[in-house]
């Protein structure tokens, strides 16, 4: 199970993955400013939860209230596409919520202007029971596709897991320095000799 | 009257040490047939703050959820923890809001006093409430019924450099002195706040009292 989101931004480094909880996240696709708002208030009705109710929100129940509360401002120009990921008692979860209120249950999503793009390498390389590291390959792979043929998306595609004992941030990298790591140049013939010549 | 009612309050104990704060309450179970772990005379207000309570504990339901609010409410506006100062400050605003007058008021007050165990940046604090909605901050504080004997008691045993467990042994003792039933992990309950609020499980409890 993993997250893939981003959205075009003026600055490359805002944090797109917003830490709702130890055991919970979200992303951010939409309006920035909405975004961190409505997931910080999210984390306050979820930590409000657990002390009255002494155990922890579950993913559905998290998502819910968010996709409640969405609901309720629909028409007023809120704009908000998020991811919600955790780890609860049933397991993992993963729930697509947006500003009209819609709320989706599911084993894999893409949110934003590149999110078609990512689409294609997503859903072809997805399969349930991949391990993590599989499954981090593919949503790095996927976000990279999606900077690469979208000029709204780019920047770093950040990659994080959500397990049973909280998330981790597993990695990081500049969508620039990957498109070489996917496709390395192969050295020009000339250089090739000078390299040779300087070895020997 | 509230102040009377109080004085038939089951006993609540907390004591401050440098390692941190301990809550022990006498949980009072009135019939065999009720369910020990449904009687909850100690919770928690956020990480770092928990409560005991002596009185009408349908009253201090209202305002442990109050101060929860409160808590969460500071973390979103100020992104830290709540001191526990304010924390007990914006629980006794509520106290005094009864009377005739505007619809926000009570009909009476509230019948509940409440020892607030926390932990912040000036490390850890006990603070006291009445129904008055007056606070003291104190080393050592015993509240309900048996609170004169315990008071004293803790006025003797009470010294600043005491450990955690020490603390611990003392706050169950003196239960057990005030108490008309016998100690059991069934009829008492700690918590410590530590710097993180921590609410003992049946065995830590028997552990505590198998040192007595």
């Amino acid at each position: 199970m993993f997250l893939i989101g981003f959205l075009y931004l003026a600055s490359q480094s805002v944090k797109k993955i917003i830490e709702i909880n130890p055991y919970m996240l979200g992303t951010m696709a939409g309006g920035a400013a909405d975004c961190q708002f409505w997931h910080r208030n999210l984390g306050i009705k979820c930590r409000l939860h657990e002390l009255a109710n002494k155990r922890r929100i579950s993913v559905s129940g998290a998502s819910k209230l968010l996709a409640n509360m969405l609901y309720s401002y629909r028409g007023m120009g809120l704009s908000v596409g998020t991811m919600i990921a955790g780890w609860d008692e049933t397991g993992p979860g993963l729930y697509y919520v947006d500003n009209e209120g819609g709320r989706l249950k599911g084993d894999r999503f893409s949110v934003g202007s590149g999110s078609p793009y990512a689409y294609g390498v997503l859903d072809s390389g997805y399969k349930f029971d991949m391990s993590v590291e599989e499954a981090s390959e593919l949503a790095r792979r996927s976000i990279y596709h999606a900077t690469f043929r979208d000029g709204a998306s780019g920047g770093v595609a950040s990659v994080y897991h959500v397990g049973p004992n909280g998330w981790t941030k597993l990695s990081g990298d500049d969508v620039g320095e990957l498109h070489y790591h996917y496709y390395p140049v192969p050295p020009a013939i000339a250089e090739q000799v000078m390299e040779e010549a300087a070895a020997e | 009257m509230s102040v009377e009612l109080l004085q038939l309050g089951s006993t609540a104990i907390g004591v401050k040490t440098k390692e941190g704060v301990v809550l022990a309450v006498e949980k009072r179970i009135t019939s065999p047939l009720l369910e020990p772990s449904s009687v909850e005379k100690i919770m928690e207000i956020d990480d770092h703050i928990g409560c005991a309570m002596s009185g009408l504990i349908a009253d201090a339901r209202t305002l442990v959820e109050h101060a929860r609010v409160e808590t969460q409410n500071h973390r979103f506006s100020y992104g830290e923890p709540m001191t526990v100062e304010s924390t007990t400050q914006a629980l006794c605003d509520l106290a005094l809001r009864f009377g005739e007058g505007d619809e926000e008021s009570m009909s009476r007050p509230f019948g509940v006093s409440l020892l607030i165990a926390g932990h912040d940046e000036n490390g850890p604090s006990l603070y006291y409430t009445d129904p008055s909605g007056t606070f003291w901050q104190c080393n050592a504080k015993a509240i309900g019924s048996g609170s004169e004997g315990a008071d004293s008691s803790l006025q003797e045993q009470f010294n600043k450099d005491l450990s955690l467990s020490e603390a611990e042994t003392i706050a169950v003792s003196i239960l057990k002195q005030v108490m008309e039933e016998k100690v059991t992990p069934n009829n008492v309950d700690i918590a410590k706040v530590a710097p993180a609020y921590h609410l003992y499980t049946p065995q830590e409890v028997e552990a505590v009292i198998s040192r007595l």
